[in-house]
């Protein structure tokens, strides 16, 4: 059984330009769907329809056997929780109320949140490593604390598939690792299943290494050039055909650790 | 903000506008004390005599009852339509105007006073147009079955330009000896002229609007977060907004037609609101209302006391509210804001 499928979806904001045309795949229950591509290959376009934000002009997105586009906002939220790429702060809501908020299918529509859903939510919290972080207001955090929040926020939703564009975009090292131990975590410890879009390709080797179930989609010009593992996938190759560059690719031996890793060398001309 | 702070403050913002509404009918060139204004309303309920003078008791139940309740009423429906509007726009600096309904009222009275001059007429065509505006901005902010929230924003501001522009037509065909000033004295907004019938007129549509952005309260949390974030999270966004800009309107509208265009209101309390009880809507919208109803109650008592004349409300709003404003800010640093 499949979780979440795509039937030759096929999206443009013009109808004879498409972004992506005819991409299909199924994500299995438990794996990391990494999506991986140059800019403006239509990454974020893609999950826009997946999260139900464009309709695509052709084929189906299914969610265990339900039509997506035919969902109502409720039963989305309560199967798909999202991690956006980027937030834009209004209010200077404390931390709890923006995790709590993932808890908002799950209330009346005339209600807010009880305590059954914060004590939730301060759980999810205490998952990412936030512990003590509620009453902090969120417009004071730093990009790496709110990006674990906005996961927090994902969490406390229960759902059994993340959508998470660019999780580490604007992180320093210490918090990109956090984030892929929490997406390890999340994966093998919660039996989630999550879908991504990332440029740090050395990601990919990180879950590869790390146990992860994960397949990598290399996404080129509207269309997946390869679907595979990793190491499959990530080839020198590949590399050079969908970024037009020239790459080295080597093993690290530190820390007992023996990962693969990716370095751009030059351009091609 | 600690559970022991939540509560003296909410025990407070329920207090003090009760405080105020008592306030302010014992206040004024003819004074009233406390007890004998508590007879009079006693008398008005039940029609037992009081035994106090005819006079007392026509400016108690007549005068300054009506007009008491009507500035609280009013106070609370913009400022709780300011703070609904800032959370559905992200935008602080949004008010209970956003969408036009102000300038619509405007117009639709302004036209009740060239064509008909009648004071019966002024208020009902002020909320009409005041929802027929909203109406348009509604639809010309609309793209593809979805209204974003800044096609929304622009839609409001050309229909507000444009009935602005209606206005200063309207002013400029006007008589200039009686239907100009009354225009003029209109556009300043005044609860100087508030009958009882104007009361029942306006009571209705601030009372609805007010409980639909109390029922609504937490999704503005939600909607402030943007749509995309609002629809995955599990709303669905243009229904709650729909919901949300009808029960602003209605309240907004309400308060306009009976009470003119009073600035300020629905752009700053709803500040003063998150600065005692902060940012989570489930608590701005009701502190809104209470700190409206206090804050217009005392903008008014000003404007029937300070001169011999009437005041128009407008004015001393802005002329208190500013100071006040600057005065917290400062003593907030801004933090909650």
């Amino acid at each position: 059984m499949s979780l979440l499928s795509l039937q030759n979806v096929s999206f443009g904001y013009q109808d004879n330009q498409p972004i992506f045309e005819n991409i299909s795949f199924d994500v299995k229950p438990g794996e990391v769907f990494c999506i991986i591509g140059p800019n403006g290959c239509g990454k974020t376009t893609l999950i826009d329809s997946i999260l139900g934000i464009n309709q695509p002009q052709s084929g189906r997105i299914m969610v265990a056997d339900n039509d997506l586009h035919k969902m109502k906002p409720k039963e989305f939220a309560k199967n798909i929780a999202y991690v956006p790429q980027s937030h834009t702060k209004t209010f200077p809501y404390t931390v709890l109320d923006i995790v709590v908020m993932g808890r908002t299918y799950a209330t009346k529509m005339f209600s807010a949140p009880n305590t059954a859903e914060r004590h939730r939510a301060i759980e999810s919290l205490e998952q990412v490593g936030l512990k003590g972080f509620e009453n902090r207001l969120y417009t004071e955090l730093s990009g790496g604390e709110l990006q674990l929040v906005l996961i927090a926020r994902a969490l406390a939703q229960e759902s059994h598939i993340m959508i998470m564009d660019e999780p580490t975009a604007h992180l320093d090292f210490r918090h990109e690792l956090m984030v892929m131990e929490i997406i390890t975590w999340l994966v093998k410890e919660k039996g989630l299943t999550i879908i991504m879009a990332t440029h740090f390709l050395n990601q990919a080797f990180y879950l590869e290494n790390a146990g992860v179930e994960i397949r990598v989609a290399l996404m080129n010009q509207g269309t997946f050039k390869a679907i595979g593992t990793p190491t499959e996938v990530l080839t020198k190759n590949n590399l050079k055909d969908v970024f037009k560059i020239f790459s080295s690719i080597g093993m690290t031996d530190e820390e007992g650790i023996n990962q693969k890793f990716i370095v751009p060398l030059k351009n091609i001309r | 903000m600690s559970p022991k702070k939540k509560t003296i403050v909410t025990i407070i913002l329920i207090i003090l506008p009760i405080i105020f509404f008592f306030g302010t009918i014992c206040i004024g060139r003819y004074y009233v004390s406390l007890k004998d204004v508590c007879l009079c309303l006693w008398q008005g309920v039940t029609g037992y005599s009081s035994g106090l003078s005819t006079e007392t008791i026509a400016v108690v139940l007549q005068i300054r009852l009506p007009r008491a309740f009507l500035g609280a009423m009013v106070g609370a429906a913009l400022a709780a339509s300011g703070a609904a509007f800032q959370g559905l726009f992200r935008n602080p600096l949004v008010s209970s105007g956003i969408l036009g309904v102000s300038s619509g009222a405007g117009f639709g009275a302004a036209l009740a006073i060239v064509l008909f001059n009648n004071i019966f007429l002024t208020p009902v065509f002020a909320f009409v147009f005041g929802v027929i505006a909203v109406i348009l901005s509604y639809f010309a902010g609309r793209i593809d079955n979805t209204s974003p929230t800044i096609t929304l924003v622009l839609g409001g501001t050309i229909i507000q330009s444009i009935f602005a522009a209606l206005i200063s037509l309207l002013k400029y065909v006007a008589d200039s000896a009686t239907e100009l000033p009354a225009i003029t004295f209109w556009l300043m907004g005044s609860l100087a002229s508030t009958k009882t019938s104007d009361v029942l007129l306006a009571f209705v549509p601030m009372v609805i609007g007010m409980m639909g952005l109390l029922l609504m309260r937490y999704r503005l949390n939600v909607l402030s977060m943007g749509d995309r974030e609002a629809k995955t999270l599990g709303i669905h966004v243009n229904a709650n907004k729909a919901f949300i800009i009808i029960s602003a309107t209605l309240a907004t509208a309400g308060a306009v037609c009976v009470s003119g265009v009073v600035g300020w209101i629905g752009l700053i309390i709803p500040h003063v609101a998150r600065m005692l009880v902060g940012n989570d809507n489930k608590w701005v919208v009701p502190a809104s209302m209470s700190v409206g109803a206090c804050f217009v109650i005392l903008c008014d008592t000003i404007c029937r006391t300070l001169t011999g004349g009437e005041i128009p409300l407008g004015i001393i709003t802005a002329l208190i509210g500013g100071p006040f404003f600057i005065y917290l800010l400062k003593k907030t640093k801004g933090r909650n804001w």
